[in-house]
């Protein structure tokens, strides 16, 4: 048989599962727009029924748990676009800057080249000319100053690009260790079997974070959370961190070194991976198709010289110098003097003989195979493409990673509206709970008062 | 279905877009250019680079034709002085040769056909910008010194090596002349002429005279013909310069068919992207503050 204290004692408990489920439901507003955060439901099942006789009674209602709700292979997902995105962004940055010094047609080394030229073509119309003579050493020095320029700020961005290795080590190293941190605090409350909801959504922020760095790779065992770098070496294992140092590497670059090992080519992605690439591969790139052709326009604008006589009748000598690997930064006039022009090709001043196979460096082949006009203008198309290709990539990885969060957040995300149904729901549930608890009483008081005979 | 409630993280990168596009075209519009950075179009970035080289080399050409020309014209005019002076010479000769002349009266003659030599003999040393014209290209030595003992009394100091100039892609011309090849040429030497025309009118031998005019008369023909070659030149600079001018037209209507803005798509496609932004906008003020809570009252 029911009792009237079974009842109240039901009633009682609902009252109490109703004000979990309202706390859970304020908890997720107050969260709606905390990032990383996992909405929480709340799970009610029915207590236990007690049997009495042939009638089976039941016993109220009861709060099982609360559970976040996540999907971790979207989070893993999310990390790792994070790292192209991050990457694909730290890449454009840098491209930007390196661009911009091709990016005016009208001035730089292009435009440099083809007024040295010119200065030389105008001194064909008076050979004897030194005014003309002195304009083709400026246009010379203009011409070096640009290539000295370019050369100079490539180098720049890249030794900036170096410092901020240094830097992004130590996020990575301070983010693995809160990481490990949280790991610890995790595994021990699933070992108790309760939801580490809350941790769980910090530490996927902080992976998050250590993504944007660098590519990690994330293997969940019976331990906890393992975190691994690109080539495998350990990051995170359970509640143990291994931080990541910097030395200097074969290039006299900072290298990032995990245990002993230099890991720098293995570092995709992530801020961290897009300088690496930037500074390791594309300005590189950019700088030895600068030496190469300010190497051979050099060489075979001497050789031209060699071929004639200066104003005085003497052989042409060099006008160009450089240094043998850094031909960009390091060309100069090897002469600064106006007679030194090797106009003519029969030793007397107004002959201009020369002239022609000093103008042919303009229009032959240089030892790389192309102009000096057709190769400078690769470097500038080299330049544009590597910035089009970082942003062509970042397009693509916003796009993915918005679509990934879109996911999540139809998982996970709080939505005001359900959770305000949710507050009716529990809403009414309370008040009608309360209103079965004052029903009961009264009906007590009615039992109370029947044997005092009114 | 569950939809992601957060969706402004969506409609903010949507913003952003719109946005970035309103800013290009601006950027389009504002410095006419299509190819503002390499990455734009690196290909067109690379013909940029290419089609200003060419464009700048143009005008260059075109300054050269213009420097050359006043070189020929000086060449030119000068020739036709001699021309003009050979030609009173011829006459003096024509007349010193009249047998009713008196010794004194061809020694006249003699004094003012030596004015025209030494006339000629400046003409031939004519500089222009500091450099002696007829001198191959010795030109920084005068070129005809008078030497008595010269056969025909002027020594030549040039040398007989010529200069070119480019003038267009692939196209040189010649602008001078030795000067020996004009004065001293073989059966038309002008002062070997003009020395046996004042020997044979100091020494009033009338025959003399009648062989060195006769003389006088090929060398004038002769430097006629070497004079056409300056002529022929001035004739191409003036064609070529309508070329260059034309090139340099076809060039800048290509830099213009890669990189020139078409402003009406521009700002189409401005008022495009202002339009998508506001309507975003709109739409996201509309949205956003909606709830279920607004009804709860």
């Amino acid at each position: 048989m029911g009792t009237l204290n079974a009842a109240l004692w039901i009633a009682a408990h609902a009252l109490d599962v109703d004000q979990g489920a309202l706390n859970v439901t304020s908890n997720n507003i107050a969260n709606a727009s905390t990032p990383g955060y996992s909405r929480e439901v709340v799970n009610l099942t029915e207590q236990t029924p007690i049997q009495s006789g042939n009638l089976t009674f039941g016993t109220g209602v009861d709060l099982k748990n609360v559970q976040s709700v996540r999907d971790q292979i979207l989070t893993i997902l999310i990390a790792q676009q994070s790292t192209q995105q991050s990457g694909a962004q730290t890449q454009l940055n840098a491209m930007q800057q390196v661009q911009g010094l091709f990016s005016d047609p009208t001035s730089g080394i292009g435009a440099s080249l083809t007024a040295f030229f010119n200065s030389i073509n105008q001194l064909s119309t008076n050979p004897t000319d030194t005014a003309q003579r002195q304009a083709v050493i400026t246009a010379a020095q203009n011409l070096v100053g640009s290539f000295n320029q370019t050369a100079q700020t490539l180098s720049q961005v890249q030794s900036s690009l170096n410092q901020s290795v240094a830097n992004s080590v130590d996020q990575i190293n301070s983010l693995t260790k809160q990481i490990a941190k949280l790991n610890a605090k995790v595994g021990q409350m699933q070992q108790l079997g309760e939801d580490p909801g809350s941790f769980l959504d910090q530490e996927n922020q902080l992976i998050n974070q250590l993504s944007q760095l660098t590519n990690i790779t994330e293997i969940k065992t019976e331990h906890g959370l393992t975190l691994t770098t690109g080539d495998g070496t350990a990051l995170v294992v359970g509640n143990q961190s291994f931080d990541l140092s910097v030395g200097n590497g074969a290039n006299g670059m900072q290298d990032v070194f995990a245990q002993g090992q230099d890991i720098t080519s293995t570092i995709h992605g992530g801020s961290l991976g897009g300088t690496i690439q930037v500074r390791d591969t594309n300005i590189p790139a950019i700088l030895s198709q600068l030496n190469t052709l300010a190497g051979d326009f050099a060489t075979s604008f001497n050789a031209a010289q060699a071929m004639g006589f200066d104003l005085n009748g003497n052989q042409g000598q060099p006008l160009f110098t450089f240094s043998a690997g850094t031909e960009a930064a390091s060309i100069s006039l090897a002469t600064t003097d106006p007679d030194a022009i090797a106009a003519s090709s029969d030793g007397a001043p107004g002959s201009n003989g020369n002239i022609v196979n000093l103008l042919a460096v303009q229009s032959q082949p240089l030892a790389s195979g192309q102009t000096p006009t057709d190769t400078y203008a690769n470097i500038v198309s080299t330049a544009g493409n590597m910035a089009s290709q970082a942003q062509a990539d970042l397009t693509a990885s916003t796009a993915s990673l918005n679509q990934l969060n879109d996911r999540l957040g139809s998982i996970s995300g709080v939505s005001i509206n359900e959770e305000t149904a949710n507050l009716l729901v529990y809403q009414n549930a309370f008040t009608a709970a309360a209103r079965v608890f004052t029903t009961i009483d009264q009906l007590t008081q009615t039992l109370l008062t029947m044997g005092s005979g009114a | 279905m569950r939809v992601n409630p957060n969706f402004s993280a969506d409609i903010l990168q949507d913003l952003y877009q719109s946005q970035n596009q309103e800013q290009t075209t601006m950027q389009q519009m504002a410095t006419g250019h299509l190819i503002n950075m390499p990455s734009d179009n690196p290909a067109g970035a690379a013909a940029l680079v290419q089609g200003k080289a060419r464009q700048g080399q143009n005008d260059q050409f075109l300054q050269n034709t213009t420097a050359v020309e006043g070189l020929l014209q000086t060449a030119d005019s000068t020739l036709s002085s001699v021309v003009t002076a050979l030609n009173r010479a011829v006459t003096l000769g024509v007349q010193g040769g009249n047998d009713t002349l008196s010794d004194t009266d061809r020694q006249a003659i003699a004094q003012q056909v030596q004015g025209i030599q030494d006339q000629i003999l400046q003409l031939a040393n004519v500089s222009y910008q500091g450099n002696f014209v007829f001198a191959g290209t010795e030109t920084k030595t005068p070129p005809f010194v008078a030497d008595p003992a010269a056969p025909d009394g002027v020594t030549y100091n040039g040398n007989d090596n010529t200069n070119t100039v480019q003038i267009a892609e692939g196209r040189s011309i010649n602008v001078n002349m030795p000067g020996d090849q004009i004065f001293q040429q073989a059966g038309g030497d002008v002062f070997g002429a003009m020395q046996h025309l004042i020997t044979a009118l100091q020494t009033s031998d009338t025959n003399g005279i009648g062989t060195a005019t006769t003389e006088l008369g090929a060398a004038l023909n002769a430097l006629g013909e070497q004079r056409v070659f300056y002529g022929n030149a001035i004739n191409q600079l003036t064609s070529n310069q309508a070329f260059l001018q034309q090139e340099k037209v076809n060039l800048q209507s290509q830099e213009n068919s890669i990189d020139a803005v078409d402003m009406a798509k521009a700002a189409t496609d401005l008022s495009q992207a202002q339009i998508t932004q506001n309507a975003t906008l709109a739409a996201l003020a509309k949205v956003l503050p909606v709830t279920l809570m607004n009804y709860l009252k």
